[in-house]
Protein backbone atom coordinates (compact mmCIF):
# COMPACT_ATOMS: atom_id res chain seq x y z
CA UNK A 1 0.00 0.00 0.00
CA UNK A 2 3.08 2.31 0.72
CA UNK A 3 4.51 1.64 -2.61
CA UNK A 4 1.59 2.19 -4.54
CA UNK A 5 1.30 5.74 -2.81
CA UNK A 6 4.87 6.64 -3.01
CA UNK A 7 4.39 5.55 -6.55
CA UNK A 8 1.16 8.16 -7.58
CA UNK A 9 2.87 11.00 -4.84
CA UNK A 10 4.55 12.56 -8.36
CA UNK A 11 1.25 12.10 -9.82
CA UNK A 12 0.03 15.27 -7.76
CA UNK A 13 0.71 18.09 -10.06
CA UNK A 14 -0.38 16.66 -13.04
CA UNK A 15 -3.81 16.24 -11.01
CA UNK A 16 -4.02 19.49 -10.14
CA UNK A 17 -3.34 20.65 -13.90
CA UNK A 18 -5.91 18.14 -14.40
CA UNK A 19 -8.44 19.25 -12.28
CA UNK A 20 -8.07 22.64 -13.84
CA UNK A 21 -8.49 21.80 -17.19
CA UNK A 22 -11.82 19.81 -16.03
CA UNK A 23 -13.14 22.86 -14.35
CA UNK A 24 -12.46 24.82 -17.87
CA UNK A 25 -13.75 22.33 -20.30
CA UNK A 26 -16.86 22.87 -17.90
CA UNK A 27 -16.89 26.31 -17.67
CA UNK A 28 -17.01 25.80 -21.65
CA UNK A 29 -20.18 24.44 -20.91
CA UNK A 30 -21.47 27.38 -19.39
CA UNK A 31 -24.17 29.76 -21.32
CA UNK A 32 -22.83 31.75 -24.22
CA UNK A 33 -22.64 35.37 -23.68
CA UNK A 34 -25.99 36.19 -25.75
CA UNK A 35 -28.94 38.33 -24.76
CA UNK A 36 -32.04 38.07 -26.37
CA UNK A 37 -35.01 40.32 -25.81
CA UNK A 38 -38.20 40.49 -27.20
CA UNK A 39 -40.84 43.06 -27.22
CA UNK A 40 -43.87 44.52 -29.27
CA UNK A 41 -43.44 47.90 -30.90
CA UNK A 42 -45.03 49.27 -34.84
CA UNK A 43 -47.39 46.89 -34.73
CA UNK A 44 -44.74 44.34 -35.17
CA UNK A 45 -42.27 42.08 -33.00
CA UNK A 46 -38.80 44.02 -32.18
CA UNK A 47 -36.19 40.92 -31.74
CA UNK A 48 -32.66 42.10 -30.09
CA UNK A 49 -30.18 39.73 -29.93
CA UNK A 50 -26.40 40.93 -28.67
CA UNK A 51 -23.24 38.71 -28.29
CA UNK A 52 -20.26 39.66 -25.88
CA UNK A 53 -21.86 41.98 -23.39
CA UNK A 54 -22.62 41.05 -20.07
CA UNK A 55 -26.57 40.51 -18.91
CA UNK A 56 -26.68 43.50 -17.63
CA UNK A 57 -25.14 45.90 -19.82
CA UNK A 58 -27.23 44.01 -22.60
CA UNK A 59 -29.85 44.65 -21.13
CA UNK A 60 -29.53 48.25 -20.61
CA UNK A 61 -28.32 48.29 -24.48
CA UNK A 62 -31.67 46.69 -25.63
CA UNK A 63 -33.65 48.74 -23.17
CA UNK A 64 -32.50 51.95 -24.67
CA UNK A 65 -32.88 50.72 -28.35
CA UNK A 66 -36.20 49.68 -27.49
CA UNK A 67 -37.40 52.87 -25.85
CA UNK A 68 -36.04 54.79 -28.95
CA UNK A 69 -38.15 52.39 -31.39
CA UNK A 70 -41.24 53.40 -28.84
CA UNK A 71 -40.59 56.84 -29.47
CA UNK A 72 -40.43 56.82 -33.02
CA UNK A 73 -43.36 54.48 -32.96
CA UNK A 74 -45.56 57.25 -31.00
CA UNK A 75 -44.31 60.46 -33.26
CA UNK A 76 -44.38 58.34 -37.11
CA UNK A 77 -47.59 56.52 -36.04
CA UNK A 78 -50.36 56.75 -39.22
CA UNK A 79 -53.57 56.83 -38.01
CA UNK A 80 -53.21 57.39 -33.87
CA UNK A 81 -54.59 61.00 -33.63
CA UNK A 82 -51.94 63.44 -31.78
CA UNK A 83 -48.56 61.62 -33.25
CA UNK A 84 -46.31 64.16 -34.92
CA UNK A 85 -47.30 62.59 -38.97
CA UNK A 86 -50.79 62.57 -37.59
CA UNK A 87 -50.80 66.20 -36.92
CA UNK A 88 -48.77 66.70 -40.55
CA UNK A 89 -51.29 64.66 -42.42
CA UNK A 90 -54.30 67.14 -40.85
CA UNK A 91 -52.45 70.24 -41.78
CA UNK A 92 -51.97 68.60 -45.24
CA UNK A 93 -55.52 67.97 -46.14
CA UNK A 94 -56.31 71.76 -44.70
CA UNK A 95 -54.01 73.31 -47.20
CA UNK A 96 -52.28 74.51 -44.07
CA UNK A 97 -48.47 75.04 -43.39
CA UNK A 98 -47.22 73.31 -39.88
CA UNK A 99 -44.20 73.15 -38.17
CA UNK A 100 -41.86 69.88 -37.91
CA UNK A 101 -38.71 68.04 -35.98
CA UNK A 102 -35.38 68.26 -38.11
CA UNK A 103 -35.98 64.48 -37.34
CA UNK A 104 -38.83 63.91 -39.50
CA UNK A 105 -37.63 66.64 -42.09
CA UNK A 106 -34.75 64.79 -42.59
CA UNK A 107 -37.19 61.33 -42.89
CA UNK A 108 -39.09 63.30 -45.65
CA UNK A 109 -36.48 64.53 -47.45
CA UNK A 110 -34.98 60.95 -47.69
CA UNK A 111 -38.43 59.20 -48.27
CA UNK A 112 -38.74 61.54 -51.22
CA UNK A 113 -35.66 60.74 -53.05
CA UNK A 114 -36.42 56.90 -52.52
CA UNK A 115 -39.92 57.29 -53.83
CA UNK A 116 -38.68 58.75 -56.85
CA UNK A 117 -35.36 56.53 -57.13
CA UNK A 118 -38.10 53.89 -57.53
CA UNK A 119 -40.35 55.64 -60.20
CA UNK A 120 -43.55 56.32 -57.78
CA UNK A 121 -43.66 52.72 -56.78
CA UNK A 122 -42.26 53.50 -53.22
CA UNK A 123 -45.40 55.72 -52.47
CA UNK A 124 -45.84 56.89 -48.91
CA UNK A 125 -48.08 59.63 -49.61
CA UNK A 126 -50.93 57.21 -50.71
CA UNK A 127 -52.02 56.68 -46.85
CA UNK A 128 -55.87 57.13 -47.78
CA UNK A 129 -55.18 54.45 -50.18
CA UNK A 130 -53.94 52.31 -47.34
CA UNK A 131 -57.00 53.69 -45.22
CA UNK A 132 -59.38 53.17 -47.69
CA UNK A 133 -58.34 49.21 -48.16
CA UNK A 134 -58.36 49.37 -44.12
CA UNK A 135 -54.73 48.34 -43.87
CA UNK A 136 -54.01 50.80 -41.38
CA UNK A 137 -55.68 49.46 -38.09
CA UNK A 138 -54.26 46.65 -35.69
CA UNK A 139 -57.31 44.31 -36.65
CA UNK A 140 -58.43 45.15 -40.05
CA UNK A 141 -61.64 44.15 -41.68
CA UNK A 142 -61.52 41.59 -44.81
CA UNK A 143 -63.96 44.31 -46.53
CA UNK A 144 -63.82 45.01 -50.63
CA UNK A 145 -63.64 49.00 -50.54
CA UNK A 146 -65.79 51.05 -52.43
CA UNK A 147 -64.32 51.28 -56.02
CA UNK A 148 -65.28 54.46 -56.98
CA UNK A 149 -62.97 55.87 -53.85
CA UNK A 150 -59.71 54.26 -55.00
CA UNK A 151 -60.39 55.24 -58.36
CA UNK A 152 -60.58 58.91 -56.57
CA UNK A 153 -57.23 58.65 -54.55
CA UNK A 154 -55.41 57.42 -57.65
CA UNK A 155 -56.69 60.27 -60.01
CA UNK A 156 -55.61 62.83 -57.05
CA UNK A 157 -51.92 61.24 -57.42
CA UNK A 158 -50.71 62.33 -54.21
CA UNK A 159 -46.89 62.10 -54.42
CA UNK A 160 -44.08 63.22 -51.97
CA UNK A 161 -42.91 65.51 -54.37
CA UNK A 162 -46.35 67.67 -53.65
CA UNK A 163 -44.28 68.10 -50.25
CA UNK A 164 -42.66 72.08 -49.38
CA UNK A 165 -40.06 71.77 -46.85
CA UNK A 166 -38.79 75.31 -45.55
CA UNK A 167 -37.22 76.46 -42.62
CA UNK A 168 -38.87 73.75 -40.05
CA UNK A 169 -42.09 74.16 -41.89
CA UNK A 170 -44.25 71.25 -43.62
CA UNK A 171 -46.91 72.19 -46.52
CA UNK A 172 -48.06 70.24 -49.24
CA UNK A 173 -49.73 71.33 -52.35
CA UNK A 174 -51.62 68.22 -53.02
CA UNK A 175 -54.61 67.91 -50.23
CA UNK A 176 -54.71 64.41 -51.14
CA UNK A 177 -51.49 63.30 -49.44
CA UNK A 178 -51.88 61.32 -46.51
CA UNK A 179 -47.84 60.10 -45.46
CA UNK A 180 -47.89 56.24 -44.33
CA UNK A 181 -44.38 55.17 -43.10
CA UNK A 182 -45.38 51.52 -42.79
CA UNK A 183 -42.75 51.11 -45.34
CA UNK A 184 -39.66 53.23 -44.11
CA UNK A 185 -39.81 53.88 -40.77
CA UNK A 186 -38.79 50.27 -39.39
CA UNK A 187 -35.52 50.17 -42.03
CA UNK A 188 -34.98 53.69 -40.69
CA UNK A 189 -34.87 52.61 -36.99
CA UNK A 190 -32.44 49.56 -37.86
CA UNK A 191 -29.67 52.46 -38.74
CA UNK A 192 -30.32 54.24 -35.78
CA UNK A 193 -30.33 51.23 -33.39
CA UNK A 194 -27.18 50.02 -35.66
CA UNK A 195 -25.36 53.46 -34.99
CA UNK A 196 -26.34 53.56 -31.43
CA UNK A 197 -24.95 50.07 -30.38
CA UNK A 198 -21.74 50.85 -32.71
CA UNK A 199 -21.20 53.88 -30.76
CA UNK A 200 -21.84 52.02 -27.47
CA UNK A 201 -18.83 49.46 -28.45
CA UNK A 202 -21.04 46.06 -29.20
CA UNK A 203 -18.98 43.92 -31.00
CA UNK A 204 -21.86 41.95 -32.37
CA UNK A 205 -26.35 42.51 -32.48
CA UNK A 206 -28.46 41.38 -34.28
CA UNK A 207 -31.93 43.41 -34.57
CA UNK A 208 -34.70 42.43 -35.82
CA UNK A 209 -38.09 44.79 -36.24
CA UNK A 210 -41.25 42.82 -38.30
CA UNK A 211 -38.55 40.20 -40.08
CA UNK A 212 -36.30 43.32 -41.36
CA UNK A 213 -32.60 42.74 -39.88
CA UNK A 214 -29.45 44.59 -39.63
CA UNK A 215 -26.47 42.85 -38.64
CA UNK A 216 -23.77 44.87 -36.72
CA UNK A 217 -20.47 42.72 -35.97
CA UNK A 218 -20.84 38.86 -35.56
CA UNK A 219 -21.42 36.30 -33.00
CA UNK A 220 -18.29 35.33 -31.50
CA UNK A 221 -16.05 34.02 -33.96
CA UNK A 222 -18.60 33.26 -36.72
CA UNK A 223 -20.89 35.50 -38.69
CA UNK A 224 -24.52 36.34 -37.49
CA UNK A 225 -27.12 33.85 -39.56
CA UNK A 226 -30.66 34.24 -40.66
CA UNK A 227 -33.12 32.37 -42.33
CA UNK A 228 -35.77 33.32 -44.80
CA UNK A 229 -39.57 32.78 -44.17
CA UNK A 230 -40.96 30.53 -46.41
CA UNK A 231 -44.14 32.21 -48.16
CA UNK A 232 -46.28 29.37 -47.62
CA UNK A 233 -44.69 26.56 -45.09
CA UNK A 234 -43.89 27.60 -41.24
CA UNK A 235 -40.20 27.56 -41.25
CA UNK A 236 -37.45 29.21 -43.28
CA UNK A 237 -36.95 28.58 -46.89
CA UNK A 238 -33.65 29.87 -47.26
CA UNK A 239 -30.29 30.69 -44.59
CA UNK A 240 -27.54 32.41 -45.35
CA UNK A 241 -24.80 35.04 -43.55
CA UNK A 242 -25.24 38.11 -42.84
CA UNK A 243 -21.84 39.87 -42.46
CA UNK A 244 -21.04 42.84 -39.92
CA UNK A 245 -23.31 45.86 -41.56
CA UNK A 246 -25.38 43.79 -43.83
CA UNK A 247 -29.44 44.39 -43.87
CA UNK A 248 -32.26 41.93 -45.06
CA UNK A 249 -35.63 43.00 -45.96
CA UNK A 250 -38.60 41.02 -47.29
CA UNK A 251 -41.69 41.78 -48.48
CA UNK A 252 -44.48 39.20 -48.53
CA UNK A 253 -48.05 38.27 -49.56
CA UNK A 254 -48.45 36.22 -46.33
CA UNK A 255 -47.51 39.40 -43.80
CA UNK A 256 -51.20 41.34 -43.44
CA UNK A 257 -53.75 40.03 -45.75
CA UNK A 258 -57.45 38.70 -45.97
CA UNK A 259 -59.58 36.86 -48.71
CA UNK A 260 -62.76 37.67 -49.87
CA UNK A 261 -64.19 34.77 -51.82
CA UNK A 262 -60.58 32.61 -52.61
CA UNK A 263 -58.71 36.15 -53.52
CA UNK A 264 -55.95 37.09 -51.42
CA UNK A 265 -55.54 40.94 -50.89
CA UNK A 266 -52.35 41.67 -49.65
CA UNK A 267 -51.17 44.86 -47.72
CA UNK A 268 -48.79 45.53 -50.25
CA UNK A 269 -50.64 48.13 -52.69
CA UNK A 270 -49.54 49.49 -56.16
CA UNK A 271 -50.26 53.22 -56.19
CA UNK A 272 -50.72 53.66 -60.00
CA UNK A 273 -53.81 51.29 -60.05
CA UNK A 274 -54.84 51.57 -55.95
CA UNK A 275 -54.76 47.51 -55.67
CA UNK A 276 -52.81 45.19 -54.16
CA UNK A 277 -50.06 43.69 -55.98
CA UNK A 278 -51.03 40.00 -57.70
CA UNK A 279 -48.89 37.76 -58.73
CA UNK A 280 -45.62 37.83 -56.40
CA UNK A 281 -45.70 35.88 -52.77
CA UNK A 282 -42.34 37.50 -51.12
CA UNK A 283 -39.54 39.50 -52.64
CA UNK A 284 -36.38 39.11 -50.13
CA UNK A 285 -33.27 41.59 -50.87
CA UNK A 286 -30.12 42.20 -49.26
CA UNK A 287 -28.46 45.47 -48.37
CA UNK A 288 -24.33 45.85 -48.11
CA UNK A 289 -22.57 47.74 -45.29
CA UNK A 290 -23.68 51.84 -46.00
CA UNK A 291 -25.47 54.88 -43.99
CA UNK A 292 -28.79 53.66 -44.87
CA UNK A 293 -28.56 49.67 -45.53
CA UNK A 294 -31.29 49.07 -43.13
CA UNK A 295 -33.49 51.48 -44.72
CA UNK A 296 -33.11 50.98 -48.07
CA UNK A 297 -33.37 46.93 -46.75
CA UNK A 298 -36.69 47.81 -45.53
CA UNK A 299 -37.96 50.62 -49.36
CA UNK A 300 -36.30 48.59 -51.85
CA UNK A 301 -38.02 45.39 -51.69
CA UNK A 302 -41.65 47.08 -52.46
CA UNK A 303 -41.02 48.54 -55.52
CA UNK A 304 -39.67 44.86 -56.85
CA UNK A 305 -42.79 43.29 -55.94
CA UNK A 306 -44.93 45.53 -57.46
CA UNK A 307 -42.69 45.12 -60.86
CA UNK A 308 -43.51 41.57 -60.79
CA UNK A 309 -42.30 40.18 -64.51
CA UNK A 310 -39.52 43.43 -64.49
CA UNK A 311 -38.33 43.24 -60.71
CA UNK A 312 -34.72 42.82 -62.15
CA UNK A 313 -35.09 45.86 -63.68
CA UNK A 314 -36.41 47.41 -60.61
CA UNK A 315 -33.80 46.00 -58.49
CA UNK A 316 -31.55 47.20 -60.68
CA UNK A 317 -33.18 50.39 -60.66
CA UNK A 318 -32.94 50.61 -56.43
CA UNK A 319 -29.57 49.47 -56.53
CA UNK A 320 -30.18 46.38 -55.35
CA UNK A 321 -27.45 43.21 -56.28
CA UNK A 322 -28.69 40.60 -54.04
CA UNK A 323 -32.65 39.70 -54.86
CA UNK A 324 -35.00 37.33 -54.74
CA UNK A 325 -38.73 36.89 -55.85
CA UNK A 326 -41.39 33.83 -55.28
CA UNK A 327 -44.29 33.93 -57.85
CA UNK A 328 -47.51 33.10 -57.18
CA UNK A 329 -46.77 29.68 -58.59
CA UNK A 330 -44.19 29.18 -55.82
CA UNK A 331 -41.29 29.90 -58.63
CA UNK A 332 -38.02 31.35 -57.43
CA UNK A 333 -36.06 34.03 -59.18
CA UNK A 334 -33.04 35.63 -58.28
CA UNK A 335 -29.94 37.57 -58.71
CA UNK A 336 -26.77 35.59 -59.23
CA UNK A 337 -25.24 37.76 -56.56
CA UNK A 338 -27.71 36.65 -54.08
CA UNK A 339 -27.91 32.99 -55.43
CA UNK A 340 -24.52 32.62 -54.07
CA UNK A 341 -25.43 34.00 -50.35
CA UNK A 342 -28.47 31.65 -49.91
CA UNK A 343 -28.56 27.68 -48.68
CA UNK A 344 -32.05 26.28 -49.73
CA UNK A 345 -33.83 24.18 -47.25
CA UNK A 346 -34.86 22.29 -50.10
CA UNK A 347 -31.70 21.18 -52.15
CA UNK A 348 -33.63 19.83 -55.31
CA UNK A 349 -35.87 23.17 -55.14
CA UNK A 350 -36.10 24.90 -58.73
CA UNK A 351 -34.57 27.94 -59.56
CA UNK A 352 -34.42 30.73 -62.04
CA UNK A 353 -31.02 32.75 -61.67
CA UNK A 354 -30.74 35.96 -63.91
CA UNK A 355 -27.12 37.80 -63.80
CA UNK B 1 -0.47 26.91 -1.62
CA UNK B 2 -0.51 25.44 1.85
CA UNK B 3 -3.86 24.48 0.73
CA UNK B 4 -3.09 22.22 -2.25
CA UNK B 5 -0.04 20.36 -0.42
CA UNK B 6 -2.41 19.27 2.20
CA UNK B 7 -5.18 18.12 -0.89
CA UNK B 8 -4.06 14.02 -0.32
CA UNK B 9 -2.26 12.48 -3.43
CA UNK B 10 -4.71 10.46 -5.40
CA UNK B 11 -4.95 6.83 -4.90
CA UNK B 12 -5.21 4.37 -7.70
CA UNK B 13 -8.93 3.67 -6.82
CA UNK B 14 -9.48 7.56 -7.67
CA UNK B 15 -7.85 7.29 -11.28
CA UNK B 16 -10.40 4.30 -11.90
CA UNK B 17 -12.85 6.79 -10.92
CA UNK B 18 -12.61 9.60 -12.70
CA UNK B 19 -11.44 7.29 -15.79
CA UNK B 20 -14.92 5.71 -15.66
CA UNK B 21 -16.45 9.15 -14.80
CA UNK B 22 -15.04 10.35 -18.27
CA UNK B 23 -16.13 7.54 -20.12
CA UNK B 24 -19.62 7.73 -18.75
CA UNK B 25 -19.95 11.47 -20.05
CA UNK B 26 -18.42 10.61 -23.25
CA UNK B 27 -21.04 7.92 -23.79
CA UNK B 28 -23.61 10.60 -22.69
CA UNK B 29 -22.80 12.94 -24.99
CA UNK B 30 -23.16 10.62 -27.73
CA UNK B 31 -26.13 8.67 -27.05
CA UNK B 32 -28.00 12.26 -26.00
CA UNK B 33 -26.15 15.38 -26.67
CA UNK B 34 -25.72 14.66 -30.63
CA UNK B 35 -28.60 12.81 -31.54
CA UNK B 36 -30.76 14.89 -30.00
CA UNK B 37 -34.22 15.53 -31.90
CA UNK B 38 -35.97 18.37 -32.39
CA UNK B 39 -37.40 17.73 -28.88
CA UNK B 40 -38.60 21.33 -27.43
CA UNK B 41 -40.93 24.33 -28.03
CA UNK B 42 -41.08 27.64 -26.48
CA UNK B 43 -43.89 29.77 -26.09
CA UNK B 44 -43.25 33.92 -25.48
CA UNK B 45 -45.81 35.78 -24.38
CA UNK B 46 -45.27 39.64 -24.91
CA UNK B 47 -41.90 40.37 -24.02
CA UNK B 48 -41.45 37.53 -21.38
CA UNK B 49 -40.58 33.91 -22.14
CA UNK B 50 -43.71 32.17 -21.26
CA UNK B 51 -42.74 28.90 -21.02
CA UNK B 52 -40.00 25.84 -22.30
CA UNK B 53 -41.20 22.71 -22.81
CA UNK B 54 -40.69 19.33 -24.21
CA UNK B 55 -42.15 18.31 -27.47
CA UNK B 56 -42.85 14.67 -26.71
CA UNK B 57 -45.95 15.31 -24.57
CA UNK B 58 -49.69 15.57 -25.30
CA UNK B 59 -50.25 19.08 -23.59
CA UNK B 60 -52.71 22.17 -23.99
CA UNK B 61 -51.57 24.76 -23.02
CA UNK B 62 -53.50 28.48 -22.03
CA UNK B 63 -51.83 31.32 -22.91
CA UNK B 64 -52.97 34.63 -21.85
CA UNK B 65 -52.38 37.65 -24.12
CA UNK B 66 -53.84 41.63 -24.18
CA UNK B 67 -56.46 40.19 -26.30
CA UNK B 68 -57.23 36.69 -24.91
CA UNK B 69 -56.20 33.32 -25.09
CA UNK B 70 -53.83 31.86 -27.14
CA UNK B 71 -54.28 27.96 -26.90
CA UNK B 72 -51.05 26.01 -28.01
CA UNK B 73 -51.67 22.09 -28.52
CA UNK B 74 -48.59 20.08 -27.68
CA UNK B 75 -48.82 16.32 -29.52
CA UNK B 76 -46.01 13.92 -29.21
CA UNK B 77 -43.46 15.83 -31.40
CA UNK B 78 -45.99 18.52 -33.17
CA UNK B 79 -47.22 21.84 -31.35
CA UNK B 80 -49.51 23.85 -33.32
CA UNK B 81 -51.50 27.05 -32.09
CA UNK B 82 -54.78 25.56 -31.98
CA UNK B 83 -57.04 28.78 -30.91
CA UNK B 84 -56.57 32.59 -31.04
CA UNK B 85 -58.60 35.60 -30.27
CA UNK B 86 -56.76 37.28 -33.63
CA UNK B 87 -59.29 38.45 -36.51
CA UNK B 88 -56.90 37.00 -39.07
CA UNK B 89 -56.05 33.32 -37.58
CA UNK B 90 -52.65 33.51 -39.42
CA UNK B 91 -50.29 31.84 -36.41
CA UNK B 92 -53.55 28.96 -36.53
CA UNK B 93 -53.53 28.30 -40.00
CA UNK B 94 -50.21 27.85 -40.03
CA UNK B 95 -50.85 24.26 -38.59
CA UNK B 96 -48.81 21.50 -37.02
CA UNK B 97 -45.00 22.99 -36.94
CA UNK B 98 -42.44 19.68 -36.63
CA UNK B 99 -39.16 20.71 -37.05
CA UNK B 100 -36.51 22.90 -35.04
CA UNK B 101 -36.79 26.47 -36.70
CA UNK B 102 -40.26 27.09 -37.18
CA UNK B 103 -42.25 29.58 -35.90
CA UNK B 104 -45.88 30.60 -35.65
CA UNK B 105 -46.46 34.06 -34.83
CA UNK B 106 -50.19 35.72 -33.45
CA UNK B 107 -49.00 39.11 -33.69
CA UNK B 108 -52.24 41.12 -31.97
CA UNK B 109 -52.03 38.77 -28.96
CA UNK B 110 -48.21 38.65 -28.57
CA UNK B 111 -48.11 35.02 -28.24
CA UNK B 112 -45.36 33.42 -30.25
CA UNK B 113 -44.38 29.56 -30.52
CA UNK B 114 -41.05 28.48 -31.82
CA UNK B 115 -39.91 24.68 -31.62
CA UNK B 116 -36.12 24.28 -30.60
CA UNK B 117 -33.63 21.27 -30.86
CA UNK B 118 -30.25 20.30 -31.86
CA UNK B 119 -27.87 23.05 -33.52
CA UNK B 120 -30.26 26.15 -34.45
CA UNK B 121 -29.42 26.59 -38.32
CA UNK B 122 -30.06 30.86 -37.89
CA UNK B 123 -29.74 33.05 -35.57
CA UNK B 124 -32.89 35.34 -36.45
CA UNK B 125 -35.83 35.20 -38.87
CA UNK B 126 -36.46 37.16 -41.55
CA UNK B 127 -40.17 37.58 -42.74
Amino acid sequence: MRDMKSLCSPCAPWFKIFMLIWALMLAGCGREAMHQSQSYVFGTLVDITIYGESDDRARVLSNHVLQEFQRLHDQLHAWKSGSELDRLNTAFAAGQSVSISPELAGILSDATRLAQQSGGLFNPAIGHLIQTWGFQGEEFKPVYPDPAEIRNWVAANPQMTDIALEKGMASSRNPAVRLDLGGYAKGWSLDLAADYLRKQGVKGALVNIGGNIIAIGSHGNRPWRVGIQHPRQPGPIATLELPDGWAIGTSGDYQRYFELDGQRYCHILDPRTGHPAQGVREVSILVPPGTRAGTLSDVASKPIFLSGDGWRAAAQRMGVEHAMLIDAQGKIHLTAAMRQRLKFTDKNVALEVLP
Amino acid sequence: MSRWKSFPSPLPGDWLILAIGCAAVAMLFVTLWQSEPAGKLRIRAGDQVFATLSLTQKRTLEVPGPLGISRIEIDNGRARVAADPGRHQYCVKQGWLTRAGQVAMCLPNQVSLELLGGEKAYDSLNY
